[in-house]
């Protein structure tokens, strides 16, 4: 690979594939339009756009080249404004593949190479799907080991050795798609463009006296079946949503590397060193949680995103099983975790009743400027308390912190269970923080900076003398020298 | 774990007796400005309703306040220790805040004179870790201490090997 290579001819048919997509009903329409009236200015038309399509298609081919220079990896582009992009081997982090149906049915595949340093991806659309492999497997081989410039290119050409899949994808899975709300959100979106839509039908809703009580029967009718039918497109949806998404699943190892490939039309491939890997996080939402499913992050240092997702919804015994494959330790994932105590506890209590406050406010505003009688505030108020503190309850239930031989284990969330897994090696400092109230009681707040993932851990609530034991055992010697035995009694520390 | 329960000692720096002359000065005169364009507002009202002046007190209590106690409580908390391992503070007055952060894991050390700053001599480091929660910053460093701290501190850093991660 080290003489200049260009992108795949069939690179030159996707962009105007693609173009003509877009301008196909349009160019019909005004070709049509245009035809019936004027038959020589479609003549001339014609040939324009096809012409525009083409060039659209051909330029990028001929403008782009790369190729690989010693112990970087160069690419030139641009007609004009040339441009030229080197990265270094041994600074790449990542190479993900990604082939949307048109690059799949024409057999060509996008390369993106991450560099991790910056944002910037360098993007080579499209290869042949060997050649892409096969400058994958060169851009990470060559990144893993010392480059060599007498290395033949053809050594390293051979397929990588893979080892027995960690996961791969069980059309069951697929149960789990309805209980994950994330993609709700879009779906109501859709909904509301929907009913707007709706609206613009302009259904008369003026009706006669005389059937209220018919109307009311059947708005009762109306409620059920939205509520049903609602239900089942959201089952249907976030179903055929989730299938696309993950469909051919599998996740494995390959020289160092964890690699994920995934997708029903668009197929991708994610690649990640697995030395850059520090830990795992296991989420379980309320609802996913109901149904035995859960949701497997693994934190990575050193690329844009610090939480890659490496298994969709599934049942927990699945994501429990690769997080343990992926940490090299089983137990983690399952050590119990040591309670905060009656202190946090009631700390979590008063969390949950404060969120719910404003609740409150907005029953009081009648009350007070309408002199109504006080019975709404009363019953927001218990209602506010007893949801409150159940809230708080699961909270304390979901919050603690353990140590295993090799990693710092914290767990949280208020309606979700959140375990979070990290390296000790990953830690690269410690904050300890104290509001005013914590100070009081003795409580602190204990983050664990890092690298990796979101950049921080946080321990939330935890009596300050076992805070600062914890993170002294988590990396021994680090806050040696600013240590005291504390005083028998936990005193309020700090001021 | 079997380790007796342990706290951490206080850094063994305190900041400059100028930065607290600094916090107090800036309290003062925000609560001066406060003063004053309340004092303006109350002038330029039609009437003055009692309750105004229950809104005037609200407003200034607290910054009253913050200007008689604040800058002494800063003082006893804001502490900073550089040791040949770690950088170590303490900083907050409502949340307190202990950072360590091994100069192993150090990848920038910046320093920052803002203006009122240097009108008391005053400088700040801030030290820099692969992690955005990372960040320490000291405050209220005289100018030769900061000069010697970031000389310091830049010459054990990159003594140090690996990306720091």
């Amino acid at each position: 690979m080290s003489e200049w290579q260009r992108l795949d001819r069939r690179t030159m048919l996707v962009g105007p594939l693609k173009t003509l997509r877009q301008i196909l009903v349009p160019a019909l329409a005004a070709l049509i339009g245009v035809g019936t009236q004027q038959p020589r200015w479609l003549l001339f038309a014609a040939p324009v756009v096809l012409v525009g399509a083409v060039g659209i298609g051909v330029l990028p081919w001929v403008t782009t080249r790369f190729r690989i220079a010693g112990d970087q990896l160069v690419v030139t582009r641009g007609l004009l404004n040339k441009t030229r992009l080197t990265a270094p081997l041994d600074r790449i982090r990542s190479v993900d593949l990604e082939a949307p149906l048109l690059h799949r049915a024409l057999g060509i595949q996008k390369v993106e190479v991450g560099t991790g340093v910056d944002d910037t991806r360098i993007e080579l659309d499209s290869l042949s799907t060997a050649q892409a492999e096969q400058l994958r497997n060169l851009l990470l081989t060559r990144a893993a080991v010392t480059p060599d410039p007498a290395d033949d290119a053809d050594v390293d050409t051979e397929p990588a050795p893979r080892s027995p899949d960690l996961a791969r994808f069980r059309g069951s899975w697929v149960r789990f798609a309805p209980f994950s709300l994330g993609r709700l959100v879009i779906a109501l979106g859709a909904l509301g463009g929907l009913s707007q839509f709706v609206g613009d039908v302009g259904i008369d809703f003026s009706v006669d006296q005389e059937d209220v009580q018919r109307i009311e029967s059947a708005l009762l009718l109306v409620v059920v079946v939205l509520l049903v039918g609602g239900l089942v497109v959201w089952t249907l949806l976030s179903m055929a949503a989730y299938a696309v998404q993950w469909w051919g699943l599998r996740l494995f190892r390959e020289e160092g590397n964890l690699r994920l490939t995934r997708g029903l039309f668009t197929t991708a491939s994610t690649t990640i060193e697995e030395a850059r890997v520090r830990g795992v996080q296991l989420r379980e939402t309320a609802l996913l949680r109901a149904v035995g499913g859960a949701e497997l992050h693994t934190l990575v240092t050193g690329l844009d995103e610090g939480v890659y997702a490496v298994l969709p919804p599934c049942p927990t015994s699945e994501t429990r099983r690769v997080g343990d494959d992926v940490l090299g330790d089983p137990a983690p994932l399952r050590t119990p975790l040591t309670k905060h105590g009656a202190r946090a506890r009631r700390r979590c209590h008063l969390r949950g009743v404060r969120l719910l406050l404003p609740a409150v406010v907005v029953a009081l505003v009648p009350a007070v400027f309408f002199s109504v009688t006080p019975v709404l505030p009363v019953l927001v108020t218990l209602a506010v308390l007893l949801v409150g503190i159940a809230l708080g309850e699961a909270e304390y239930r979901h919050l603690g912190h353990a140590l295993t031989a090799d990693h710092l284990v914290v767990g949280s969330g208020v309606t979700s269970r959140v375990r979070t897994v990290l390296e000790r090696g990953g830690v690269i400092g410690w904050v300890v923080s104290q509001t005013w109230f914590q100070r009081r009681r003795g409580l602190a707040t204990l983050v664990a900076t890092t690298a990796a993932g979101a950049e921080r851990i946080t321990v939330r609530d935890v009596p300050l003398d076992r805070a600062i034991t914890f993170a002294d055992a988590v990396v021994p010697g680090m806050l040696e020298p600013f240590l005291v035995s504390s005083p028998p009694a936990t005193a309020p520390a700090g001021t | 774990m079997s380790r007796p329960a342990a706290l951490l000692r206080e850094p063994a720096h305190q900041v400059s007796p100028r930065a607290v002359q600094m916090w107090r000065v800036i309290a003062v005169a925000e609560l001066a400005a406060t003063v004053v364009v309340l004092v303006v507002i109350a002038v330029l009202l039609p009437s003055r309703p009692w309750w105004l002046w229950v809104a005037y007190a609200v407003v200034l209590t607290p910054l009253a306040a913050i200007a008689i106690w604040m800058p002494g409580l800063r003082n006893r908390i804001h502490r900073w220790e550089v040791t040949p391992g770690a950088v170590y503070t303490r900083s907050g007055w409502v949340v307190t805040r202990q950072r360590i952060a091994p100069l192993s894991r150090v990848q920038t050390v910046d320093t920052r004179r803002g203006a009122i700053m240097r009108l008391f001599g005053l400088s700040a480091i801030t030290v820099t870790t692969a992690s955005a929660a990372g960040a320490i910053t000291i405050e209220g460093l005289d100018q030769d201490v900061a000069r010697r701290v970031v000389a310091e501190l830049t010459e054990i850093t990159a003594a140090s090997e690996g990306d720091a991660t």
